[in-house]
């Protein structure tokens, strides 16, 4: 199948199944609606087979290149029918499965996240390791054919929902670093796991604390090999600053246009308009050659860095623009149109921040891209 | 262009440039051939030509060829296009009173000319004619960039030949042209920046340790990286869209991109940066020049965003 081609009939398929597809405005107010919702159109996607494009055929893919995958992403983003940021998590997790499980497992667990029945999570962060990501705690303890895991996570998205978890866990000394952690794909229904909800800023439940005490894990369930869990991290962020960023880019472009659509005249500097109008397309057209790099096979490094920056930069000036243009109803409107419009403000002061934060960005793009060496 | 064509254009453009800048690389590039590259593959050829020659802060008439051959005329060692005035992009040309009024800029080789083309608006309709430079009052622009050999071309009741009517669309897709060169040849000198930036920082030794180690400096540079790649996508973009105004935007983006690299390479460079020892300074003029040709990245931004609140409608991207 053929990009066009793809397009064309996707496109033709998501007008005539609009009124099934298009998320009821009451519903789709609590993150709980936006999550059902979500695997809603991921099963008719996946029935349709528009959701199995672009995966391999081992799990349960139809093949193809992963333009498909982006365009879909971009159709249903750019049509509001998804948020794009649960949407993005299959684009994030399901390659890490893929290139990193025992392949009877990934055969499994692919087609359940694709067509909808199951919610994944990544647990990465802890309450002690943000940015610093090779110094996370949480323990896995080999015991014959098991893995015992003791420790807390945080900041883990979609938590309170998720079937199961890809784990990062410290299996060597505490100062072996990135050289000392182990991958792990954890069911979320094991004894011992406890998952408290925080409330952000924006007002959804997004992400959460992950408690596991001693929560016993198949051996089976590693992914890569024991202590090669840096790389699984690090082969798993490019998806985060690729795929995933094209269907947040199509959502920025689709939320500037109806900012354009609604704001009241002579509100808006024509400066600020021009410039944002520009970020937007930069972040776009620079997203659309790393997913042609992505569908060549190239291997997506720290160069993707480059891509997030545009991106965060991109989304708070999107969000900057509509507090000029849109204030007082995002101040003191209780219509949802506001309501929607002041969330995503919230929710953009997070773009520096999450999937690695502006200035690790940076960090990246010094030494790795810029070859500067140690900051020490 | 196979990638060997290309490189090997690019090969023989850089050694062309190491030891040649003005006429002498005007004539360098005719022998290379870039001309009729320019002709068969206008992309390859404008934008590894611009990039270089940004890079090299060199200087050649290659932005006249592209003007002239964007507009169909005859390219080659002939005749010149006049460019508008700096921080325009409206035709050098108008007819007052029936006169031929001209202002505007002249590339280097201009001066040896005997004939050049001028594209005046008259009425609705874009004329291109043929003047003598014997006609024209010409004045070597020193300003801030003396090295960059621009004119200024000026004259009133200029005699011309026969009038020749361009298609209405012409001189706009000239100006797109010469826009995304201008773009290229930005992103060309903001990489020279940089590497000089990046390569004082690793051997500049203060505390005891490289400046390259301090966050600040690192962040410095990887943003001016950031830009850099921003402006070059847009770039890229321009090439497939092939509108005026993915170029606008391009430009625009390639202007801003070099000025954010100027300011944050100058701080990198310190006291070293600010005298005429090093070559920063070189990069820090050109680029208020380019920025400025065609249309300065701030006019540009905001003529794209009061047209962008009448239509309310944004820039398509190509499709994947």
């Amino acid at each position: 199948m053929e990009v066009d081609e793809y397009r064309m009939s996707l496109d033709l398929w998501l007008e005539e199944h609009q009124t099934t597809l298009r998320p009821d405005p009451d519903a789709t107010r609590t993150l709980d609606g936006q999550v059902d919702h979500l695997a809603k159109v991921k099963r008719l996607c996946y029935e349709a087979g528009w959701m199995r494009w672009g995966w391999p055929p081992r799990v349960g893919g139809l093949g193809g290149s992963t333009l498909l995958r982006a365009y879909l992403g971009e159709a249903l983003t750019s049509r509001d029918l998804v948020a794009p940021g649960i949407y993005s998590m299959t684009e994030v997790l399901a390659p890490t499965i893929i290139d990193y499980a025992p392949p009877p497992l990934a055969a499994d667990m692919v087609p359940r996240l694709l067509r909808g029945e199951e919610t994944w999570c990544q647990g990465f962060s802890e309450p002690g390791t943000g940015s610093n990501l090779a110094a996370l705690s949480c323990r896995a303890r080999r015991s014959d054919d098991t893995w015992v895991v003791t420790g807390q996570k945080v900041w883990t998205s979609l938590a309170q929902y998720a079937d199961r978890c890809v784990l990062l866990t410290r299996t060597g000394t505490t100062e072996s670093a990135h050289k000392g952690i182990t991958a792990l794909f954890v069911d979320m229904d094991s004894p011992g796991i406890v998952v408290r909800t925080i409330e952000t800023m924006h007002g959804a439940p997004e992400f959460c604390e992950v408690f596991f005490d001693e929560v016993v894990v198949p051996a089976d369930r590693t992914l890569g090999e024991e202590g090669h869990g840096w790389s699984v991290a690090m082969d798993l962020l490019p998806f985060e600053r690729s795929t995933a960023l094209w269907h947040r880019a199509a959502h920025l472009h689709r939320r500037l246009q109806s900012l354009l659509e609604a704001v009241p005249e002579d509100r808006l500097d024509p400066a600020a308009v021009g410039e944002v109008a520009q970020l937007v397309y930069t972040l776009r057209a620079r997203s659309r050659a790393t997913q042609y790099r992505l569908a060549a096979g190239d291997r997506l490094g720290p160069e993707t860095s480059i891509d997030k920056v545009l991106m965060a930069t991109a989304e708070q000036a999107v969000f900057d623009l509509v507090v000029d243009g849109l204030g007082p109803a995002l101040a003191l409107g209780d219509d949802p149109d506001s309501e929607r419009w002041r969330r995503e403000f919230l929710y953009s002061r997070a773009a520096t921040i999450y999937g690695g934060t502006a200035e690790v960005q940076r960090n990246i793009i010094a030494r790795r891209l810029l070859d500067l060496g140690s900051d020490r | 262009m196979e990638d060997d064509d290309r490189e090997l254009l690019e090969r023989s453009l850089r050694r062309a440039m190491e030891s040649h800048s003005g006429a002498a690389l005007d004539i360098a590039l005719d022998e290379l051939g870039w001309p009729e590259a320019l002709s068969v593959e206008p992309r390859t050829a404008v934008s590894v030509l611009f990039e270089l020659q940004g890079a090299a802060h060199a200087d050649s008439s290659a932005m006249g060829a592209v003007l002239s051959s964007a507009l169909g005329l005859q390219a080659g060692r002939a005749a010149d296009v006049v460019l508008p005035p700096l921080g325009q992009w409206h035709a050098p040309g108008q007819k007052v009173g029936g006169d031929l009024v001209i202002c505007g800029l002249g590339t280097t080789s201009l001066v040896d000319r005997v004939t050049a083309t001028v594209v005046a608006r008259v009425g609705d309709n874009d004329l291109a004619l043929e003047v003598a430079t014997a006609d024209l009052t010409i004045r070597t622009v020193q300003g801030i960039d003396p090295s960059l050999g621009l004119v200024e071309v000026s004259g009133d009741s200029v005699p011309h030949g026969a009038p020749r009517q361009l298609p209405p669309i012409a001189w706009p897709e000239a100006i797109a042209l010469a826009r995304i060169a201008a773009g290229h040849e930005l992103v060309g000198a903001a990489r020279s920046m940089l590497e000089l930036a990046r390569q004082h920082a690793l051997d500049r030794v203060q505390f005891g340790r490289p400046i390259s180690s301090f966050q600040a400096i690192r962040h410095r540079l990887a943003d001016t990286l950031v830009a850099i790649e921003a402006a070059d996508a847009a770039l890229d973009s321009a090439w497939e869209v092939r509108s005026t105004q993915a170029a606008a935007m391009a430009k625009a983006q390639a202007g801003r991109s070099a000025r954010t690299a100027a300011r944050h390479c100058q701080q990198v460079l310190a006291g070293i940066g600010f005298t005429t020892e090093h070559d920063l300074h070189l990069f820090v003029r050109r680029i208020l020049v380019l920025d400025e040709l065609f249309g300065a990245a701030r006019a540009l931004t905001r003529n794209l965003g009061a047209e962008l609140l009448t239509t309310r409608k944004l820039p398509p991207l190509p499709p994947l």
